[in-house]
């Protein structure tokens, strides 16, 4: 340790050769690095880029042997036609319908009871709290069992009320806000008491806008759920009048092999697909914080 | 091995984007490290203190200048290749490794020529250990560990593959009070055991003091005063550096030079004969002033403290630019506590004149 | 603070979650746990007014059921092939993507796409990329290749049948676990990069100050300090792999298969709702519970390996 000068001193050549070979290497490893992301990306994207130029085609330029990558004649027909043979306005009235009363169905609930656990005080708090969380372990199709039979003696069968009520609480989004409002100051809950400002307008007033990035979040999972249910709308309410989006355009085109009319499918998967998208392309930053924090689909 | 640094200057882009302003963290520069030596690179935060340590690692690059290791121009060098140990502010050990882990990590990656065998990589790893006292620790993970032996390892870890120039980035400023003095005086033991050139970082000038053999006071990025400690703390060059060292702080009142003396108010306090007449700050380190009866400076008393050894006579001038006049003195002399006033003599080399504008050093004639 | 005032009001706050979740969460844990220990319970014949003796048929039933094993095996194999590649992949990507500066949030933003999708809609356009149309079998040759085939005779390959009548159990397979990857890529890729983006800075400098190459800052300190993460995608990636249903849905259709093999593809919850439709409660609560137990089972298989991984 004691004798450092046996460190070699390194040759002035032997270092310049060094760095130069270095900065290729450095430069090579960045585009290999750019190449390996774009093409991840290609890959990622080309099913979106196959759907709209397909979407777009005439089935006979669909039908060629070989394909091409980008319509000939541009159709935009298939998505009129899509939209009358899937019944795309009455599905997205339906899932519209669905999404929103649950969604503000389920704030008001949501909020209420992360407000008790968070602010107020009461007997056996805790351990409600830990059964609530404990539930959250069990897997879903467990209770759809149940639920399906539960919704059935309840008459509940094709209404909307079976897609909705089963699905208000959720557990998590309630953790998830009550979080949110334990690190809101009690003081401030104490100075409200003060004033005599009501509890509702405590909320209202401070916790809500405090808490409004994990509120939005909830909002556009809960929304996104609605429009991405499939098993539990089509155990309950696979019919006309109550279906949902998916079931609806999984039921239109039952064929995924075969000789069906590929443009006006792909039409539909399209418009069913746009809405969410554009609300991603708005929403990025909550949709990703949310979905980090959630980890879980819809 | 000794550095050199040559016009060193670092400038950073602005972060503000709008305003454009470019932060110039360290300028120019220039100074030789010799061999063997402890550098104190010291000054408040924001002085380009880590800059200029990081550029010396390699991990950042000035913006114009150069860097020498002996004669070795290091800098277009990346850091790999400059042969320098770094401790970090926080040690980064990695966690998830072990003591030996960590301190084998370095070697590990040594290939070609400097590639060692299995058993040379142990030895050198206990032989770093022991020198720092933690080879009774190897199992361990950091988290095990209290903040000096995390610290020790850190250090162990720089060390062992022999850098040319060992760099601690503020290497006490996570220990509580009494590791620091501990630690510090460990670091200069293993200092002086290696051999190796040695800067490092603190904003604690008496960290600086206590084990540097060289300091470098730094303001702003720019190079205030290079000397050993105690030079410059008694000739500092200006008054930045005469207030950054020492604790207490020292006194400094406003003044005049008028005809070949000093006045702090009325008062002539110092003969400085061939001095310009113009107006200055005064510092007086507290052990300089000394209260007596015919003393030739009267502040208003406010209270004696005694702490042992020493004792603090803390008065008040208006002319001082610090909340009180403070004069350390053997707690065996006696003040008068219940006088309303103290009167002070002023020892001449204890005593430095800053222009008032500029704030350099006003030199005079000790008579 | 506790005062009876607070009592009631907390209590009212809570009434409306704690009625759902007793009727909806609680009370179908005992009554799944319940039906499924009741011997051919089925809710119509309940209803009926008809008896069922306690017993541990339902799981014989299950278990003896060759169509259940068919379900359990292609469920395992999902998530045996798909949770390491798609880790891998989102490991890979994470990584690359921490490491660049220019385009980051662009091909983050990308990566994350397939996250907003519909799993059963997109299932519908891998379904055309693999698709044959106006297949011959005899002679081979067919009007419409499908993508995927086009670009393997491209390469000089011979086109497959992947997913239409005559395919294999292999091919089917093979195309499920494309879509599964590449539908679980976005949530890996956001969770891994996010935990690549916390680890502290110092560690890299670290490791540049030693020389440490490229590839064994990756496997000594990354993959390391990641351990947590990785750990939670891994668990997370199983759990979701023994849950698989609609990705299957999309791509075959409800016939959960080819055309000429209906139901060759189901899966373990394909295999509950089937009995849930026939009224067989019973046996889907039988079901259910032994795909919660193999869950469970995995799950703290997961946490005992990496608990040996993880270094925290």
């Amino acid at each position: 340790m004691s004798n450092t000068k046996t460190m070699n001193v390194m040759q002035e050549r032997d270092v310049r050769t060094r760095t130069i070979g270095q900065k290729i290497f450095k430069v090579l490893g960045k585009t290999g690095t750019y190449i390996f992301l774009l093409v991840m990306a290609l890959i990622i994207l080309f099913p979106f880029y196959w759907m709209i130029i397909s979407s777009l085609k005439t089935l006979a330029e669909y039908r060629q042997a070989v394909p091409t990558f980008w319509p000939r004649q541009i159709m935009w027909g298939n998505y009129a036609e899509a939209f009358t043979k899937a019944n795309l306005g009455d599905l997205f009235m339906n899932t519209l319908y669905v999404g929103l009363v649950s969604t503000v169905l389920s704030l008001v609930i949501t909020v209420l009871s992360a407000f008790a656990f968070a602010r107020l005080e009461f007997k056996g708090k805790e351990t409600l709290f830990g059964a609530l969380l404990a539930t959250m372990m069990i897997p879903g199709e467990l209770f759809t069992i149940t639920n399906y039979i539960t919704v059935n003696n309840l008459g509940w069968m094709h209404t909307f009320t079976a897609l909705i009520v089963p699905f208000l609480v959720s557990v998590f989004y309630i953790y998830l806000l009550r979080q949110n409002f334990m690190q809101i100051p009690n003081e401030l809950y104490l100075a409200a008491k003060v004033d005599g400002t009501s509890d509702i307008k405590y909320l209202w007033k401070v916790m809500i806008p405090l808490a409004l990035p994990t509120l939005i979040s909830i909002t556009i999972l809960k929304m996104m759920g609605a429009w991405n249910s499939y098993i539990w709308p089509k155990l309950v309410a696979n019919d006309a009048a109550h279906q949902m989006i998916t079931n609806g355009l999984r039921n239109a085109f039952t064929d995924t092999t075969g000789q069906a009319n590929y443009p006006v499918q792909m039409a539909a998967v399209a418009i069913v697909s746009a809405p969410l998208f554009l609300v991603f392309l708005c929403l990025r930053k909550y949709i990703m914080q949310g979905v980090s924090r959630s980890g879980i689909k819809g | 091995m000794k550095v050199v640094l040559e016009n060193l200057t670092k400038i950073f882009p602005s972060r503000d984007k709008k305003s454009g302003k470019e932060v110039v963290a360290v300028n120019d520069f220039t100074f030789e490290i010799p061999d063997g030596q402890l550098v104190g690179l010291l000054g408040p935060s924001g002085c380009g203190k880590s800059t200029t340590l990081y550029m010396i690692s390699g991990l950042q690059k000035p913006t114009s200048g150069k860097i020498y290791f002996g004669d070795d121009d290091v800098t277009e060098l990346s850091t790999e290749n400059r042969g320098i140990g770094l401790v970090f502010q926080n040690y980064a050990l990695y966690p998830h490794m072990t003591v030996m882990q960590n301190i084998l990590f370095p070697l590990q990656n040594l290939t070609g020529k400097d590639k060692l065998t299995k058993q040379e990589m142990l030895d050198r790893a206990y032989n770093a250990a022991r020198l720092v006292q933690i080879d009774e620790l190897m199992d361990r993970k950091p988290s095990e560990l209290s903040g000096g032996q995390q610290q020790r390892v850190a250090i162990a870890r720089a060390l062992v593959k022999m850098p040319r120039v060992l760099l601690l980035d503020e290497p006490l400023s996570n220990l509580d009070a009494r590791l620091r003095l501990q630690t510090r005086e460990e670091i200069r033991r293993i200092q002086k055991e290696t051999g190796i050139t040695t800067i490092f970082v603190t904003h604690d000038q008496e960290e600086a003091m206590s084990i540097s053999d060289v300091i470098v006071v730094m303001k702003l990025g720019v190079v205030q005063q290079i000397g050993k400690p105690q030079d410059v703390y008694d000739d500092p060059k200006n008054l930045f550096v005469a207030t950054f060292l020492g604790t207490p702080p020292i006194n400094v009142l406003e003044g005049k030079v008028e005809g070949g003396k000093v006045y702090i108010g009325d008062e002539a306090v110092m003969d400085v004969a061939g001095v310009e007449d113009q107006n200055v700050y005064i510092g007086i380190r507290p052990e300089g002033i000394e209260p007596n009866p015919n003393g030739v400076l009267t502040c208003k008393l406010n209270n004696v403290e005694v702490m042992g050894r020493d004792a603090s006579v803390v008065s008040s001038h208006e002319a001082s630019r610090n909340p009180v006049v403070r004069a350390i003195i053997s707690s065996d002399i006696q003040v008068d506590t219940t006088a309303d006033t103290v009167k002070y003599n002023i020892k001449p080399h204890k005593f430095f004149l800053f222009n008032k504008e500029t704030e350099e050093r006003v030199y005079f004639e000790v008579k | 603070m506790v005062d009876s005032k607070h009592q009631w009001k907390a209590w009212l706050y809570l009434s409306p979650a704690i009625i759902l979740l007793l009727v909806f969460t609680v009370w179908p844990i005992f009554n799944t746990l319940r039906m499924a220990f009741l011997n051919g319970y089925g809710n119509m014949a309940a209803m009926g007014g008809a008896t069922f003796q306690f017993g541990i048929e339902n799981f014989l039933k299950v278990i003896e059921y060759d169509k259940f094993l068919d379900c359990l095996k292609t469920t395992a194999i999902l998530c045996v092939a798909t949770v390491p590649i798609s880790t891998t992949l989102a490991l890979l990507i994470a990584v690359a993507l921490n490491s660049i500066k220019p385009l980051q949030k662009t091909l983050q933003t990308i990566f994350f796409l397939p996250y907003v999708t519909n799993s059963i809609a997109i299932g519908m356009v891998f379904a055309t990329m693999f698709n044959i149309v106006g297949y011959n079998p005899v002679e081979k040759v067919a009007d419409t290749w499908g993508i995927i085939n086009n670009v393997i005779q491209f390469f000089g390959g011979e086109g497959i049948s992947w997913i239409n009548q005559g395919s294999t159990y292999t091919a089917n397979i093979a195309v499920m676990i494309v879509y599964i990857v590449w539908n679980a890529l976005p949530f890996k890729i956001l969770i891994l990069l996010g935990g690549l983006q916390s680890i502290n800075k110092q560690y890299y400098d670290a490791a540049k100050v030693d020389g440490t190459p490229k590839a064994r800052v990756l496997t000594r300190i990354t993959i390391p300090l990641l351990s947590p993460m990785l750990a939670y995608v891994i668990i997370t990636g199983f759990i979701g792999g023994f849950k698989e249903y609609s990705s299957i849905v999309g791509i075959f259709g409800e016939k959960m298969g080819p055309p000429d093999d209906a139901g060759r593809l189901n899966t373990m919850v394909g295999f509950v709702y089937d009995a849930l439709e026939k009224d067989r409660q019973g046996l889907a609560s039988a079901g259910a519970l032994i795909l919660f137990v193999i869950i469970l089972v995995v799950t703290l298989f997961n946490n005992k390996v990496i608990k040996k991984h993880v270094h925290y």
